[in-house]
């Protein structure tokens, strides 16, 4: 069943001369108990995704359906069934104590302390705030308000929860922490769960599925083994030699560049480095030939071991380059 | 829900106020100054040049509507422009009940303190000038909330145009000058006055504080024009905050800058 549907969403911004078109027909459903990790580039329109599904952006077209409610039509309806954590925002009252936020913004979702308490207490735990419960939010490292913004969201206990970005400016044991809880809540909860990040690690760690926006469209919506086999399959590096022969590596650089526009070619000392993304595995030969023809003397050829971050880099390049 | 909603709201206004002790205190003492450099200078220039009474009650009455009417109308465009520069505006407008409920309930607990405010500073200005003050509970209470609400309802418009224009703070203060012209236009020269926000009930107020007179003993075609009056601002503001919010939700700017 289909916890989260959005069809052909679009929207434009207007801004006196400029116009910025910053969601340009997403689609994606999200199953129940899914966890999907929206990754692209800055001014992608992740977070103008996100906002349109939460009512705080108005799209100017598209279907928005959230546990069966059409998000356009009733929007508080729908309300009751999102929770976000938001990018580059406090999200929390600074003067007020972990647990009083808490508190106050499951409240105004309808949880009150007795029906929600022994859940807040809980969360407390599994995001290791226990000890900063009476603390006021001020006084707390970024870390720690970052998971305060975490539980309030989770406090609501609505089926679906948005993390826009919620290991932005944290260190690598806040981070992994937070990561670590997202995990082990989602297993016991499975609870919808829609996280953008620039953190591949995060997605990775995190979640199963990962759709990947850039300049406003979807171009990738995939499982992440999935994405990383098929990435895997296609990924090679060429160790060609630097044995005194410039015009020969030059040719080889510039034949493989021509043939394979993506490619990257890094020079070490001893070794010219050739990473390139085939779309047919046989393509190797013609890359063979290349460096053959070039008159350059393979060293290696070895499958690259690829991870989300290589893939999300190859999906985002292929697109700028498709769109010129 | 509703109850859960409002007791969340109001225990949430009651700490933020706590945390805000020094702010809170400053703000009570400002205005018995205020109001002490008002008496005393209308008393030494001879009184009746500005027509919030030549008695201090009359003084008084004009006070507490202005002092009534800053905060009702300001608190709220207040908060909103602070919330949504620290993001949470967006967290209580992803409430179930939306935000202007939300902005609704804490308004509600701000008039409880802030009537209770009024009332312990027109006491202290009683046992600083010696004089005694006809503050009828009963009476003065229900015309007190109508000022108040007919203010939320110009906070609403403000912060409609605060979380547009979002730098609008400036404006604001404009408003609250706006607000004092509003109690000196006179209605015999100007009948449609008695439609201004505020003025018919500060009419009220005078009469309930300077004559004595019961809330019962007030003419119903007064009260009348006073609860009329009230509804109608508060309305059209929700309405202007309600076309606000669809407009910046559709350039996108929402809560944060």
């Amino acid at each position: 069943m289909e916890s989260l549907v959005v069809e052909g969403l679009n929207k434009t911004f207007r801004e006196k001369k400029r116009v910025v078109e910053a969601v340009k027909d997403v689609s994606f459903s999200v199953g129940e108990g899914e966890m999907v990790g929206l990754l692209g580039p800055n001014g992608a329109g992740k977070t103008t995704t996100i906002k349109c599904i939460l009512g705080l952006v108005k799209p100017d077209s598209g279907r928005i359906e959230v546990g069966g409610v059409d998000a356009r039509k009733e929007p508080r309806k729908a309300a009751a069934k999102l929770a976000a954590v938001l990018e580059g925002a406090r999200n929390t009252y600074w003067r007020l104590t972990v647990w009083e936020n808490i508190v106050y913004f499951a409240g105004i979702h309808g949880v009150s302390v007795s029906r929600g308490g022994d859940y807040f207490k809980y969360l407390l735990s599994v995001l290791k705030l226990e000890d900063q419960k009476d603390v006021e939010v001020r006084k707390l490292s970024s870390g720690y308000k970052q998971k305060t913004a975490v539980a309030c969201a989770l406090a609501k206990r609505t089926p679906i929860v948005f993390l826009d970005e919620p290991t932005l400016g944290l260190d690598v044991e806040a981070s992994y922490d937070l990561r670590e809880a997202l995990r082990k809540l989602q297993a016991e909860e499975g609870r919808t769960m829609v996280i953008s990040s620039h953190d591949m690690k995060v997605i990775q760690d995190v979640c199963s599925r990962v759709i990947i926006i850039s300049r406003g469209r979807i171009v990738t919506d995939e499982k992440i083994p999935d994405l990383l086999t098929l990435f895997a399959a296609r990924r090679y590096k060429v160790v060609i030699s630097q044995n005194g022969d410039a015009e020969a590596i030059r040719k080889a650089e510039e034949g493989a560049l021509e043939r394979f526009p993506g490619c990257e070619i890094k020079r070490n000392p001893q070794t010219v480095e050739v990473f390139v993304s085939l779309s047919d595995g046989k393509q190797i030969y013609e890359l063979v030939e290349i460096m053959r023809a070039s008159g350059v003397s393979i060293e290696t050829i070895t499958q690259e071991e690829v991870d989300l971050e290589k893939a999300f880099l190859e999906v985002v390049r292929r697109e700028a380059r498709a769109c010129g | 829900m509703w109850l859960v909603v409002i007791q969340s709201c109001w225990v949430k206004a009651y700490k933020l106020m706590t945390r805000y002790l020094f702010n809170m205190m400053s703000g009570l003492i400002t205005l018995y100054i205020v109001f002490a450099l008002l008496f005393y200078g209308t008393k030494s220039i001879g009184g009746g040049v500005v027509d919030l009474g030549d008695t201090l009650e009359g003084m008084l009455a004009g006070y507490l509507t202005w002092m009534l009417a800053m905060m009702g109308s300001t608190e709220l465009a207040w908060n909103v422009t602070n919330e949504a520069q620290t993001g949470t505006f967006e967290q209580q407008y992803l409430s179930p009940v939306g935000y202007r409920w939300i902005a609704a309930i804490t308004e509600s607990f701000n008039f409880v303190y802030n009537v209770s405010m009024v009332f312990l500073i027109a006491m202290l200005i009683a046992a600083t000038t010696g004089q005694k003050l006809h503050l009828h509970l009963a009476s003065t209470l229900p015309i007190m909330l109508s000022v108040y609400v007919q203010a939320t309802g110009i906070g609403f418009a403000l912060a409609g145009l605060a979380l547009i224009y979002k730098r609008v703070q400036s404006f604001f203060q404009v408003v609250q000058f706006l607000m004092i012209g509003i109690f000196l236009v006179p209605w015999d020269r100007f009948p449609w006055a008695k439609f201004l926000p505020l003025s018919a009930s500060q009419k009220v107020l005078q009469r309930i504080v300077i004559d004595g007179l019961k809330i019962w003993q007030i003419p119903a075609s007064d009260l009348i024009l006073v609860l009329s009056v009230t509804v109608a601002y508060v309305a059209v503001g929700a309405a202007l905050f309600s076309l606000a919010e669809s407009k910046a939700r559709e350039r996108g700017v929402l809560g944060q800058y």
